[in-house]
C-alpha cells in the first residue's frame, strides 16, 4: 500500500513544481476534449432537439441507431478514424494521424451520439403541456422551438456532461489516433496508461488527481449554470 | 348587428379516427361570458384548445372578427389566449413567467408595472413572488401565476378549462373575482368551462351544454345514462335504487342517454294527478342557483342518485315554497323524451 502513498505526495509534488510533462499533458488533454465537445454539443444539440421534438417516417429507426452508437466502443472508433486518417486512407492528404486535431474528430464521434441521444431524451420527456402553455401565450412556430429548447435545457445539459465525462476519460482513440506522442499528443490517460506499465505510479496518480479536478470544476460551473438560469 | 367575436361553422374534431367534437354552428357575442358544462369527456377542453388556436380542426372552420383562423395565426394569436386546466409554469421565475407573453408581443413598456398588477389581480404580492422560482409555488398559487400571466395581456379572448379545479375555495374566489375584472375592465370575452355550475350560471350570458362531444342544449336539460330495460308496455325502464322507475320509449340501444328537457316539480303530500303519458317521480331539491341571464332559479332535484334540473321563475320559488332539502314531485312527458 505504500506506493500509493507515496504516488499520492509524488503527485502534489508534480502539480506543485509544475512538471512540464504533467502540464502538457493536462493542456493536450484539455485542448482536444474542448474542441470535441464542442463540435459535439454544436452538432448534436439541434439534431437531438428534432429528433426529439418532430414525428416523421423512420424516427423510431434512427432512435435504435442513435441509442446504439452510443455503446460505441473507442477502440473501435479509433480504428476507423485511424484508418481514414492514415497516408493510405481517403483523408491521408490532411495529415491529421498522430495530432490533437485528429483525436478530436475520434472524441467528436464519440460524443456525439451521446448528446443526440440525451437531448432526444430531454425532449420527449418534456411536459407535453408545455407547447399549449408556450401557444396559448402567443408565441409563433419560431418562438415555440426555441422557448421548448430553452425549456430542455436542464436534461441537454446533463447529456453534455455525461459525453464530457466519456470523452476526457477515453484511451482507445487517443493511443490509436494520437499515439500517446511525449509533448505532442499523450494526453492525461494515455499518460497514466503508460507511467503504469512502467511502474511511475506518481505521474499516474498526479494525472488522475487532475482528470478528478476537471470534471469537479465542470460539475461546479454547472452547478452554478442551473441554480442561476 | 354586432360582429360575433367567434363564428365555428361544422366544426368536427377526431383524435384516432374518434369523433370527440361535432358542432354544427356556434356564435360567441364579444364580451360576452359564455360557460361550458358537461360531463368529463363531452368535448369541453377540445372546444376550448380549438377556440385557443392551440390545435387545428379535423374539419370546419373558425371565424375570429370574421376571419377564418388556424393555429398561430397572426391576426388571433395576440387577442386570445387559453389556461388550460393543467397550466404548466416554465422553469424560470414568477415575474419571467408572467412577462413571458408580454415580451413574445414586444410589448416591453412598463413591463414591471404590468407584471406586478396582474400578480396583484390574483392576490400575489409582487414583492412575496415575483423572484420565486417556478417550484417553488403551492397548486393554488401556480394556478394564480399562471392566470396572471394571461391577465397581464389584456387579451380580446380568455378560455379558461376548469380554472378552480383542484385549488382551495380561498383561490378559488381569487380566480374567479381576478377573471370577471377581465371583463369588466379591458371587456375581455370570457369562454370558461367548469363543474362549478352555480358559478357559471350566476356569471354567464349563455351557457353551453355539451354532451359527447355535440351541443346538448343549454344546461337545464337531464341525460339519463343506460341500460334500459324492457317493459310489458313496450317502453323501456330504468330501476332506481329506491324503487322508483324512470320510464322512457323505447331506445334505439339499451345503452342510449335519455334527455329530459320538459319537467314539473310541485309540492304535496299525496302523489299528484297526471295525465297517462306522464311518469311521476318523487325527489329532493338539493341545490338552487339564480341564472345571471334569464333571473331564473335552476333548480336540482335528486331523484334517489340522478340530478334532474328545472328551471323555474323567481316567483315560484317564493310562492311555492320551494327550498333545498324540500321534498317534492317532479314530472314528465314520456313522449318528450329526445335520445343521444
Amino acid at each position: 500500500m505504500d506506493f500509493i502513498f507515496e504516488g499520492f505526495l509524488q503527485a502534489l509534488n508534480l502539480l506543485a513544481s509544475g512538471n512540464a510533462e504533467t502540464y502538457s499533458a493536462i493542456i493536450a488533454t484539455v485542448t482536444v476534449s474542448s474542441y470535441s465537445i464542442g463540435c459535439s454539443l454544436l452538432i448534436g444539440i439541434p439534431f437531438g432537439f428534432c429528433l426529439g421534438y418532430f414525428d416523421f417516417n423512420g424516427k423510431k429507426s434512427i432512435r435504435t441507431v442513435v441509442d446504439t452508437l452510443m455503446a460505441l466502443p473507442t477502440v473501435f472508433i479509433g480504428l476507423l478514424v485511424y484508418a481514414f486518417l492514415t497516408h493510405r486512407g481517403p483523408l491521408g492528404n490532411f495529415g491529421l494521424l498522430f495530432t490533437l486535431p485528429g483525436i478530436a474528430i475520434g472524441q467528436t464521434i464519440l460524443a456525439l451520439p451521446i448528446v443526440i441521444g440525451l437531448s432526444a431524451t430531454a425532449v420527449e420527456s418534456m411536459d407535453q403541456k408545455l407547447g399549449v402553455t408556450i401557444m396559448s401565450l402567443g408565441a409563433n412556430r419560431r418562438q415555440l422551438f426555441f422557448s421548448s429548447l430553452w425549456e430542455s435545457r436542464h436534461g441537454i445539459l446533463a447529456g453534455a456532461i455525461a459525453a464530457y465525462g466519456r470523452v476526457m476519460t477515453e484511451v482507445g482513440i487517443s493511443m490509436m489516433v494520437g499515439g500517446n506522442i511525449k509533448w505532442h499528443t499523450r494526453t492525461i490517460t494515455t499518460a497514466i496508461a503508460l507511467e503504469t506499465n512502467k511502474g511511475q505510479f506518481g505521474m499516474g496518480v498526479a494525472l488522475g488527481l487532475v482528470l478528478l479536478a476537471i470534471a469537479f470544476c465542470v460539475n461546479i460551473s454547472v452547478s452554478f449554470l442551473r441554480r442561476r438560469y | 348587428m354586432v360582429l360575433p367575436i367567434y363564428e365555428i361553422r361544422s366544426l368536427k374534431h377526431s383524435y384516432a379516427d374518434q369523433t370527440v367534437l361535432a358542432l354544427e354552428h356556434l356564435t360567441v357575442q364579444p364580451a360576452s361570458i359564455v360557460g361550458l358544462i358537461g360531463p368529463n369527456g363531452s368535448g369541453k377542453s377540445t372546444l376550448l384548445r380549438l377556440l385557443g388556436l392551440i390545435e387545428r380542426p379535423t374539419e370546419g372552420k373558425i371565424f375570429f372578427n370574421g376571419l377564418c383562423v388556424e393555429p398561430f395565426a397572426y391576426e388571433a394569436r395576440f387577442q386570445i389566449t387559453l389556461l388550460p386546466q393543467e397550466p404548466l409554469l416554465m422553469k424560470r421565475s414568477v415575474f419571467r413567467n408572467v412577462s413571458y407573453g408580454l415580451k413574445l408581443r414586444g410589448n416591453q413598456n412598463n413591463l414591471i408595472d404590468r407584471v406586478n398588477a396582474a400578480l396583484s389581480l390574483v392576490g400575489l404580492p409582487s414583492e412575496n413572488f415575483a423572484r420565486r422560482p417556478w417550484y417553488a409555488l403551492s397548486g393554488g398559487e401556480a394556478q394564480r401565476v399562471a392566470l396572471a400571466a394571461r391577465l397581464a395581456l389584456r387579451p380580446k379572448v380568455l378560455l379558461l378549462d376548469e380554472p378552480t379545479a383542484g385549488v382551495d375555495a380561498a383561490s378559488a374566489q381569487l380566480i374567479k373575482e381576478a377573471s370577471l375584472r377581465a371583463r369588466q375592465e379591458s371587456g375581455t370575452t370570457l369562454i370558461v368551462a367548469s363543474h362549478d355550475w352555480e358559478w357559471l350560471y350566476e356569471v354567464c350570458d349563455e351557457v353551453i351544454h355539451l354532451f359527447k362531444g355535440r351541443k346538448l342544449g343549454t344546461g337545464r336539460e337531464t341525460v339519463v345514462f343506460g341500460p334500459w330495460q324492457p317493459r310489458e308496455d313496450g317502453d323501456c325502464q330504468k330501476v332506481l335504487p329506491d324503487g322508483q322507475l324512470i320510464i322512457v320509449p323505447k331506445p334505439s340501444h339499451p345503452h342510449a342517454c335519455a334527455v329530459i328537457d320538459r319537467v314539473a316539480i310541485a309540492r304535496g303530500d299525496k302523489n299528484p294527478e297526471v295525465k297517462a303519458e306522464q311518469v311521476v317521480l318523487s325527489g329532493i331539491i338539493s341545490r338552487m342557483a339564480l341564472e345571471h341571464a334569464s333571473g331564473d332559479v335552476v333548480v336540482t332535484i335528486l331523484i334517489a342518485n340522478v340530478p334532474f334540473s328545472v328551471c323555474l321563475a323567481r316567483h315560484r320559488i317564493s310562492s311555492d315554497g320551494f327550498y333545498p332539502g324540500c321534498r317534492i314531485w317532479l314530472s314528465y312527458d314520456r313522449p318528450a323524451v329526445k335520445w343521444i
